[in-house]
C-alpha cells in the first residue's frame, strides 16, 4: 500500500472508529432502556397503585361533603388528591416509553395534564365557594378521564386508568 | 342592562353551561366506558330516564344499560358463567303489590306466550347477543329478545328474564337474584349463566331497559326510583350508575363501572 494513502486512511479511519466506539454503546444502552409495552405498563402500574390507594383515602366522603355543601372540607380533600395526581404524573412522565407507542402516550399524557388542571381548578372553585362552577369542572374532569382511558385502552391499565369512584 | 337583569342573564348562562356539561357526562360517549384486559374488551353504557330527579326523596325512573364483551382479535369469547349488575345504593326497588312470575311459567314459551302469562309482572325489556360454539362447527351469532319479570324464587326477590331467539329458535330463562350489601353498589343482580344456558352459548352483548310504573290500591308506584345526590344550591349530582361484573370460566372476574349525572328537580 502506498504510504501516503495509508496515512490518509489512518487519519480518517482512526477518528471514525473512535467515534463509533463512543456512539455504539450509547445506542445499545438507549435500545436497552426502551421498554416493551408490557414492561412499561408494569412499571407505571407500580407507580400508580400506591397513589390510587392514597387518592381513595384522601377523597373518602367527598361526595357527601359536596352534597352537604361542606365546601372547605371538600376543597381540602381535592387539594390532597390534586397533589397526589401531580406527583404521580411527574413520576410517570420520567419513565422511558416504548418507541412504538410514543404517539398514543403523548395523547394520554396530554389528557393527564388536563386532569391535573381540572383538579386544581375544582379545588380553587370549592375554596371560593363556587359550587356550580366546581360541578361544571367536575363533569369535564369525568369526561376527560374517559377520553384518557380510551387513548391507552390496549395497554390494559388497572391502577393508572381513570375511575371516578376513586374520587369520593 | 340593569344590574338585576345582568345578574339574571349571567345566572341563566351559568345554568345553561352547567346543564350542557352534565348532559355531556350523562350521555357519555357513543360507545360507553371501555376497559381492556388482555385480549378482552369489556364495555358498559347506560343512562337514566328522566334525568331530572328529586333531591330529597326517591323519584320514579327507568335505567337503560347496555354492554358486553368482545375480543380484540375477533377470536371466540371466553365462556361467562356468572353476570352481576350492580346498581347504586340510592336506588330503591319497590315490589309492593306488583305481581310475580315464576320461572316455571316461562319455560318453553314463546315471547307472546310469556307476555300473555306474566304481562302484569313485566319490569323490563331488552336484547341479548351470544356466540354459539358447537363442537365441530363454525361459531355463529344468535340474537334474543329479553323480557324481564318481577319474581320471587325460593322466597328471594328476583328478576326472571325470558330470552327468546328466532334463529335458531330457542328459549332460555335466566334468574337474577337480588343481593343487598354495603358499598357504592348496594344492590346487585346476580345470575348464574352456566346453569341456564349450558356450555355452548358465549355471552357477548346485552341491552336492558329496567323500570315499570304501576298502581296498587289506587296509589302509583315505580319499580325503580332514586334521588339525585345534588347539594341544596347545586343543580346537578354525579354518581356511579352501574357496574357489570362477569365471571369467566376458570374463575377470572372482570368488571366495568359507569358514572352518570342527574339534574335536581
Amino acid at each position: 500500500m502506498d504510504a501516503g494513502i495509508g496515512r490518509v486512511w489512518t487519519r480518517r479511519l482512526v477518528p471514525a472508529a473512535f467515534c463509533a466506539l463512543l456512539v455504539l454503546p450509547a445506542l445499545g444502552a438507549s435500545a436497552a432502556q426502551a421498554p416493551t409495552r408490557d414492561e412499561y405498563v408494569a412499571q407505571l402500574e407500580r407507580i400508580c397503585k400506591p397513589e390510587t390507594e392514597a387518592t381513595r383515602r384522601a377523597m373518602k366522603g367527598t361526595s357527601a361533603d359536596v352534597k352537604a355543601e361542606r365546601l372547605a372540607v371538600a376543597a381540602a380533600k381535592f387539594a390532597k388528591a390534586s397533589a397526589i395526581f401531580a406527583a404521580t404524573t411527574k413520576k410517570m412522565t420520567a419513565v422511558p416509553r416504548p418507541p412504538a407507542d410514543t404517539a398514543k402516550l403523548k395523547t394520554w399524557f396530554g389528557y393527564l395534564k388536563n386532569q391535573e388542571k381540572y383538579l386544581r381548578e375544582i379545588t380553587a372553585q370549592l375554596r371560593s365557594g363556587h359550587l356550580i362552577k366546581a360541578q361544571r369542572l367536575l363533569s369535564r374532569f369525568i369526561h376527560n378521564g374517559h377520553l384518557a382511558n380510551y387513548a391507552v385502552l390496549p395497554f390494559g391499565f388497572k391502577y393508572c386508568s381513570f375511575e371516578f369512584s376513586r374520587y369520593g | 342592562m340593569s344590574g338585576g337583569a345582568a345578574r339574571a342573564a349571567s345566572a341563566l348562562i351559568l345554568l345553561a353551561v352547567t346543564l350542557t356539561s352534565v348532559s355531556l357526562v350523562v350521555t357519555g360517549t357513543a360507545s360507553g366506558e371501555l376497559t381492556q384486559h388482555g385480549n378482552l374488551i369489556i364495555r358498559l353504557d347506560g343512562g337514566l330516564s328522566p334525568r331530572k330527579l328529586p333531591r330529597d326523596r326517591p323519584g320514579p325512573l327507568q335505567v337503560h344499560l347496555e354492554g358486553g364483551l368482545r375480543t380484540v382479535d375477533g377470536s371466540l369469547l371466553p365462556r361467562v358463567t356468572r353476570i352481576e349488575l350492580g346498581l347504586p345504593g340510592q336506588a330503591v326497588i319497590t315490589t309492593q303489590g306488583l305481581p310475580t312470575c315464576s320461572p316455571g311459567r316461562l319455560r318453553f314459551t314463546r315471547r307472546a306466550e310469556a307476555l300473555a302469562a306474566c304481562r302484569s309482572a313485566l319490569v323490563g325489556r331488552g336484547s341479548l347477543e351470544a356466540s354459539v360454539a358447537l363442537p365441530r362447527q363454525q361459531p355463529f351469532t344468535t340474537r334474543a329478545s329479553l323480557l324481564a319479570f318481577n319474581a320471587r324464587v325460593h322466597r328471594h326477590r328476583a328478576i326472571v328474564v325470558h330470552a327468546a331467539a328466532a334463529n335458531p329458535p330457542s328459549v332460555a330463562v335466566l334468574v337474577f337474584f337480588f343481593h343487598h350489601g354495603r358499598g357504592r353498589f348496594g344492590t346487585r343482580l346476580v345470575a348464574d349463566l352456566s346453569a341456564a344456558l349450558g356450555p355452548w352459548p358465549r355471552f357477548a352483548q346485552f341491552k336492558l331497559n329496567l323500570g315499570h310504573r304501576y298502581s296498587f290500591h289506587g296509589r302509583g308506584y315505580s319499580y325503580l326510583s332514586a334521588s339525585c345526590p345534588a347539594p341544596p344550591r347545586g343543580t346537578a349530582g354525579f354518581f356511579s350508575l352501574a357496574r357489570s361484573t362477569y365471571t369467566l370460566v376458570g374463575g377470572g372476574r372482570i368488571s366495568q363501572t359507569i358514572t352518570r349525572g342527574c339534574r335536581a328537580a
